[in-house]
């Protein structure tokens, strides 16, 4: 009996373990490929690009467009 | 378009910090007290201690579900649109669908010695079955290539169109389930067991530490689907240029 | 909308009725799918005409996604989904047209394989009331959400696999009650069908309205 029990509890946290310890690496990840600090949290749009955008920059917009065919491979 | 958070980038990831810290700390009480210091059931032995477990990985499910669906009907409100709320949708997708299959896994490995089956076909292990598959299509809608709004509002409304589905879902099972005989003593389609005492303080505990897990994940898997979105659509010059800003701005 | 509605529905089944894909591939994929039920589940009669409402309805979710690709498959020759974007034809009037014109060739779909039920695992179509009832209203929830899903589901980017893997899931309540309604009919207590019934009605009802509202701004992303 007391095996499913150790199993069940085993199963549970290892995943979530698992999982968690996944989502840190991976935000560590696209931090670095962003090149910012590693506890800044970029908290909004940044006014920069924001003004680009309104002046409609063409360079920025030729580059998203190039993003996009890209993100279907969102892992 | 998205609204920017008040919060400042260094508090909030301190705030983070700390429930995750809080959120362990809780899980980990749980399982003391779940697999140590509580008692064995009157009825069914120490196999009460997966009771702990299984019932909040089924509520966390349906949290994220309902988080999920929340945010795209905000997305697709006009006068809520943000794009915080798209990604808050998909962040607590992903989140849920892992939490989901637990739930199922957890049920399972309950069942078992329960029942004697790995598998019954009790209305809310089913519709949590059925939610499982629904989670992975949204998943896999979300995938589809597209613009940042375009991608967000063809999610929103297949978010809906799943979740509209999960009651019909259930209703149905389990008028489906009370046209037949329940076969065992134990019924397997109550979950109900007399609780009381330490084990109901360990229950509440888990529901809350498991809540704070969720809370934690969805957190950092929307930082990250963030992080994503700035790497496709500003290009890495303006994240550049940003943190020069922030540099300067301390 | 309904002006639109018939038009489209016209021009789709027009289409069919030319290509004949429904008659040539469509139905003997419904009936190969009938027949390897009845390979899976072995030649005894006990067992397979007690199944056959649930066989039954199995082959014809099935047969959905199928007509529902095909449904939209002809619009992605020389543009034509962009032409139909750009037609003025009401969005709402296109999702009821081209769901009412995949409704109408399961029905079809449908009439064939009771027959092919009957044939094939001896099941004695008694209650017809309650199997047309169920047919008709079952079959609009089910054109309803795979046109909704058709639409985002067969960009020119998506895969294939996408449909399916969203519309069986958001269907089994439809499964379900069909199948219940047919078995009670086909035990010969139709009477008991009733409840089954409302939740297909309840199902396509809801789908349908969701379908007006939601197609317009799908196809515009798609």
């Amino acid at each position: 009996m007391n095996g499913y029990v150790e199993a069940g509890y085993v199963v549970v946290l290892g995943t979530l373990s698992t999982y968690g310890v996944t989502l840190v690496a991976r935000e560590r990840a696209a931090r670095r490929r962003l090149g910012a600090a590693p506890n800044a949290v970029p908290s909004q749009v940044p006014a920069e690009s924001q003004e680009l955008t309104a002046r409609g920059d063409v360079s920025l917009v030729k580059r998203r467009d190039s993003g996009e065919t890209e993100r279907g491979t969102d892992s | 378009m998205s609204t920017p958070r008040t919060v400042p980038p260094r508090r909030a990831a301190v705030m983070l910090r700390a429930l995750g810290v809080t959120a362990i700390v809780g899980v980990a009480a749980t399982v003391w007290l779940g697999l140590f210091v509580t008692p064995p059931d009157e009825f069914m032995g120490n196999l009460v201690r997966l009771l702990y477990v299984h019932p909040p990985m089924a509520w966390v499910a349906f949290l994220a579900y309902g988080i999920a669906s929340l945010a795209s009907l905000l997305y697709l409100w006009p006068r809520t649109r943000a794009e915080h709320f798209d990604r808050l949708a998909g962040a607590s997708g992903e989140v849920g669908v892992v939490f989901t299959g637990l739930t199922l896994v957890s049920g399972s490995i309950w069942g078992r010695p329960t029942w004697g089956a790995w598998w019954v076909w009790d209305p809310l292990l089913t519709t949590t079955a059925l939610l499982f598959v629904l989670y992975l299509g949204y998943l896999a809608l979300r995938r589809v290539p597209g613009e940042f709004h375009v991608r967000a509002r063809r999610s929103a409304i297949g978010a809906l169109i799943a979740f509209v589905d999960v009651p019909i879902v259930y209703f149905s099972v389990e008028w489906w389930r009370s046209l037949h005989q329940a076969p065992t003593v134990l019924n397997p389609t109550t979950h109900k067991t007399y609780v009381h005492g330490s084990m109901a303080w360990t229950l509440l505990l888990g529901f809350v530490s498991f809540t704070l897990v969720y809370i934690w994940m969805t957190a950092h898997r929307y930082r990250l689907a963030k992080l994503q979105d700035l790497e496709d659509a500003e290009g890495l010059e303006a994240a550049i240029a940003e943190r020069r800003a922030e540099a300067v701005a301390g | 909308m309904l002006r639109d509605a018939v038009l489209v529905a016209g021009k789709d089944l027009r289409i069919e009725i030319r290509s004949r894909v429904g008659l040539n591939q469509i139905g003997p994929f419904a009936i190969a799918v009938l027949l390897l039920f009845g390979l899976a589940l072995g030649p005894d009669r006990q067992v397979l005409a007690p199944a056959s409402a649930g066989l039954f309805w199995v082959a014809v979710l099935l047969s959905t996604v199928l007509a529902v690709q095909r449904s939209y498959a002809v619009e992605s020759a020389d543009a034509a989904r962009d032409g139909l974007r750009l037609s003025g034809l009401d969005p709402a009037g296109i999702f009821l047209g081209k769901a009412s014109a995949v409704a109408a060739q399961l029905l079809v779909l449908e009439a064939v394989l009771a027959v092919g039920v009957a044939l094939l695992y001896g099941a004695r179509l008694s209650g017809a009331l309650v199997l047309i009832a169920a047919c008709v209203v079952g079959t609009l929830g089910l054109a309803a959400v795979g046109t909704l899903y058709g639409v985002v589901a067969s960009g020119a980017r998506v895969r294939e696999t996408l449909l399916p893997l969203l519309f069986l899931p958001v269907v089994a309540p439809v499964l379900l009650a069909a199948t219940k309604a047919w078995d009670e009919a086909l035990s010969g207590t139709p009477g008991r069908a009733g409840g089954w019934l409302d939740v297909l009605v309840v199902f396509a009802a809801l789908y349908v309205a969701i379908g007006i509202a939601a197609f317009g701004p799908l196809l515009e992303d798609a």
